[in-house]
C-alpha cells in the first residue's frame, strides 16, 4: 500500500484485522440480445460476458478503525464487503480475516465477526426480536449476564426498550435496522461490516444509529467497516475513507486527508436578492482569475469552489461582482470531494489517485 | 459433558423451538397446513378403488361368481386398511414446505447464516426435527380420530414391535426426502426454476411410494424395480408392516437399503452444498 502524506488515521495494532491483496472478482453473465431472433438466439447459444465487480484490490485494515467505504453503484464496494466477510469468494487474489482467508473462516473467527446489511433482515422477519437474540445468544454462546446486559444497554441507547416484543414484521422501518445492530453487538464482535446501516431511515434513526456507532466504536475499539451512499454517516463515524470506483481503489486515507490532497476547497454559498441580474460571463471570467469555479446553482443561491488561500481575496471581490444578500463558507462537502475523485478518475493504486 | 460438546445438540433445540414457533403462529395457515394436509389423496384413492373392485366383483360374479375379488395380492378390505395406513403415513414424510430453502438462495436470506458460527445445516435439521414432532402429534390424533369413527375399517398395527419398526422406516425415508428436497432447493445456486423440480420430486416420490397404488400391488417388474428405492421403504412397507404382510426380516433389510440411500444422499448434500457455495453471489444485499 503506499504511504500517504498527513496524519495516518490508523491506530498501532499487532497485524491486520482485514487484509485483501490483489483481490479480483470476476462475475460471469450473459448478454441477451435484443427482439424475437435474439430471443431465440439465446435459448439455443449464450453469449457470455465477464464482468469485474473488483480488479486487483489492496486494503489494510487495523484493529481498531473505522472505515468508511465509498463509491458509486457498482463500484464494488459491496463485493469488497462479502470477500472480506467470507461470504462470497475472491475469483484471484487474497482476502483474510484476523489472519485466517476468509473464504474459509472457522467458528473461531465467525463469533468475532458482525455483519448488518440494510437491505437484508439479519432477524428473523416472523419473531419478536427478543426470540431473535436469545436464538442468536445461543448461536454465538454468549452468558446469560452478558446478554442480559447488553441487551438492556443497547435498547436504551437506541430507544426500542417497548418493542422488544414486538413482531419483528410489525416494527417500523427504523426500529428494525436498531434491533438488526442490537443482533449484530449482543456477541460484543472484534470486527463489524455495516452495509448502508442507515438506507431509508429518517433523520432522527440516522442520528440515533451514528451515536451508538460511534460509542460503541471508541468504548469497545472495534473494527467497523461501513458502507453507505449517506456521506454523513462516513463523516461521522469513520476516520478513515477507502473510495472504489469500478473496481479499484481510487484513494485511501482519512478525511482531512482526502480533503487536502484532493483540492483543499472550500465551498462558498451566496444567497443574492431575489431578481438580481448575474452577468454569467463576467462572474466566470472573474472567478476563473481566482481558480475558482460555480459548483451549484439553486433559485437565488450559487455556490462557489475555491482553494482555502484565495478564499480571503475572493470573498470581498463577490461582493463586487453580485447583488449578495447572504454569504457563507463551508469546508467542502465530502460529496463534492468524491465527485471530484470521479472527475479525475483512477490514476495508480490506493492514495495514488489523488 | 463438555459445554462445547453440549452447545450443539442445545442449539439443535433452539432451532426446532425457534421453527415451532415459526410454524403455530397463524393459526388458520397451521390447520390447513399441517393437520389437513394430505388428506384428500387417500380419499381420491378410496373413490376410485372402491370403482375398481366394484366393477371386478361385478365380472367375477358374472363369471363364476362369490369369491372375494383379489387384484395384484389386495383385497377391497386391504385397501381399505392401507389407505387408512396412508392417511397417517404421509403425514410423518418430510415435505418440502417444511424446509423452504430455495427462496432464501435465491433472495440472498442465507447470508446471515454464513457468518455464524455454526452450521446452518444445523438449522435444516431443526426444521426436520420440528417437523416430524409436530407430525408425530398430528399423525397420531389422525389415527386415533379414524379408529374412532371407524374402527371396523380403521388399520390397527398387529403389534408394538411392526409400529415402532414401521415409524423406524418411514422416518428413514423422511430423512432421506429431507435430503433430497435439500439437494434440490440447492440447485437454486445454477437455476431458478426450482418449484417445479420440487413439485416434480413430491410426485415421484409418492408414486414410487406407493401414496398412488401399493407398490406392491404394481406389476411385478416395476415392483421388484421400486423395491430397491426409499420411497417404497417410507410408504408401501411401512404399512404392509403394520397390517402384518411383512415381517421382521423384510424391516432389516428396508432398513439396510434405506440407510445407504440415506449415507449417499448426504454425501451428495455435502457436495452441491459446497459446489453451490462457491457460486454464490448473496444477491440484494
Amino acid at each position: 500500500m503506499s504511504t500517504r502524506a498527513g496524519v495516518d488515521p490508523r491506530p498501532a495494532g499487532d497485524g491486520p484485522v482485514l487484509e485483501a491483496r490483489a483481490v479480483r472478482k470476476v462475475f460471469r453473465t450473459f448478454e441477451r440480445a435484443p427482439g424475437l431472433r435474439g430471443l431465440i438466439k439465446n435459448f439455443v447459444a449464450r453469449d457470455h460476458v465477464d464482468i469485474a465487480a473488483l480488479d486487483g484490490v489492496d486494503l489494510r485494515v487495523e484493529r481498531g478503525e473505522s472505515v468508511g467505504l465509498i463509491g458509486a453503484n457498482g463500484a464494488g464496494k459491496t463485493t469488497l464487503v462479502k470477500i472480506l466477510a467470507g461470504i462470497v469468494p475472491a475469483s484471484s487474489g487474497e482476502a483474510r480475516l484476523l489472519g485466517r482467508d476468509s473464504f474459509d473462516l472457522r467458528d473461531a473467527e465467525k463469533r468475532r465477526l458482525a455483519l448488518v446489511m440494510g437491505q437484508k433482515s439479519q432477524l428473523w422477519w416472523d419473531l419478536p426480536p427478543i426470540d431473535s437474540f436469545r436464538l442468536l445468544k445461543e448461536i454465538y454462546g454468549v452468558s446469560d449476564a452478558d446478554f442480559g446486559e447488553r441487551l438492556n444497554r443497547f435498547a436504551s441507547m437506541l430507544e426500542v426498550e417497548d418493542r422488544l416484543k414486538i413482531q419483528l414484521r410489525q416494527l417500523s422501518l427504523g426500529q428494525r435496522m436498531k434491533m438488526e445492530i442490537i443482533g449484530a453487538f449482543l456477541h460484543s464482535p472484534e470486527v463489524v461490516f455495516l452495509d448502508e446501516p442507515t438506507i431509508g431511515l429518517d433523520l432522527i434513526s440516522r442520528e440515533t444509529i451514528r451515536r451508538f456507532l460511534i460509542g460503541l466504536s471508541e468504548e469497545r475499539a472495534a473494527t467497523f467497516v461501513l458502507t453507505s451512499h449517506d456521506l454523513e454517516d462516513i463523516e461521522e463515524t469513520c476516520r478513515r475513507i477507502v473510495v472504489l470506483d469500478q473496481g479499484k481503489v481510487a484513494f485511501d486515507g482519512g478525511l482531512t486527508d482526502l480533503s487536502r490532497r484532493v483540492t483543499g476547497k472550500r465551498a462558498v454559498e451566496v444567497h443574492v436578492h431575489p431578481g438580481a441580474r448575474i452577468d454569467e460571463v463576467a462572474l466566470a471570467a472573474e472567478l476563473s482569475g481566482f481558480g475558482a469555479e460555480v459548483s451549484g446553482r439553486s433559485a437565488g443561491s450559487l455556490t462557489v469552489l475555491v482553494s482555502a488561500d484565495r478564499l480571503a481575496a475572493l470573498v470581498p471581490r463577490l461582493f463586487t461582482l453580485l447583488d449578495v444578500k447572504d454569504l457563507s463558507v463551508e469546508r467542502q462537502p465530502l460529496e463534492h470531494l468524491i465527485r471530484e475523485i470521479y472527475r479525475r478518475g483512477v490514476d495508480g493504486p490506493a492514495g495514488g489517485a489523488v | 459433558m463438555s459445554a462445547a460438546a453440549a452447545r450443539g445438540p442445545l442449539l439443535l433445540l433452539r432451532m426446532v423451538a425457534y421453527e415451532f414457533r415459526k410454524r403455530i403462529q397463524f393459526r388458520a395457515g397451521f390447520v390447513v397446513r399441517e393437520v389437513l394436509n394430505g388428506t384428500v389423496e387417500p380419499l381420491v384413492m378410496l373413490f376410485v378403488y372402491t370403482a375398481l373392485y366394484g366393477s371386478a366383483a361385478s365380472m367375477a360374479s358374472g363369471a363364476d361368481g362369490g369369491d372375494e375379488v383379489v387384484l395384484g395380492g389386495w383385497t377391497y378390505g386391504e385397501i381399505i386398511q392401507y389407505v387408512a395406513g396412508l392417511v397417517v403415513v404421509r403425514k410423518l414424510v418430510f415435505h418440502n414446505r417444511a424446509l423452504d430453502l430455495a427462496p432464501e438462495i435465491f433472495e440472498g436470506r442465507v447470508t446471515k447464516y454464513l457468518v455464524m458460527p455454526f452450521r446452518f445445516f444445523v438449522l435444516l435439521q431443526g426444521r426436520f426435527l420440528q417437523f416430524t414432532l409436530m407430525q408425530l402429534a398430528v399423525a397420531t390424533l389422525a389415527w386415533c380420530i379414524g379408529f374412532a369413527l371407524a374402527p371396523d375399517y380403521w388399520l390397527v398395527p398387529v403389534s408394538a414391535g411392526a409400529t415402532l419398526q414401521a415409524v423406524t422406516l418411514v422416518l428413514m425415508g423422511s430423512y432421506c426426502c429431507f435430503l433430497v428436497f435439500f439437494i434440490l432447493n440447492a440447485m437454486a445456486f445454477w437455476l431458478d426454476v426450482i418449484w417445479s423440480l420440487l413439485v416434480m420430486a413430491w410426485f415421484v416420490i409418492g408414486f414410487t411410494g406407493g401414496a398412488l397404488v401399493p407398490v406392491s400391488q404394481m406389476p411385478e417388474g416395476m415392483y421388484g424395480l421400486l423395491s430397491y428405492g426409499f420411497p417404497y421403504w417410507m410408504i408401501t412397507a411401512p404399512i404392509e408392516l403394520l397390517m402384518g404382510r411383512l415381517g421382521t426380516a423384510d424391516f432389516l433389510h428396508g432398513a439396510v437399503l434405506v440407510g445407504a440411500q440415506l449415507l449417499a444422499l448426504d454425501l451428495l448434500r455435502r457436495w452441491v452444498w459446497r459446489r453451490g457455495l462457491a457460486r454464490y453471489v448473496g444477491a440484494g444485499m
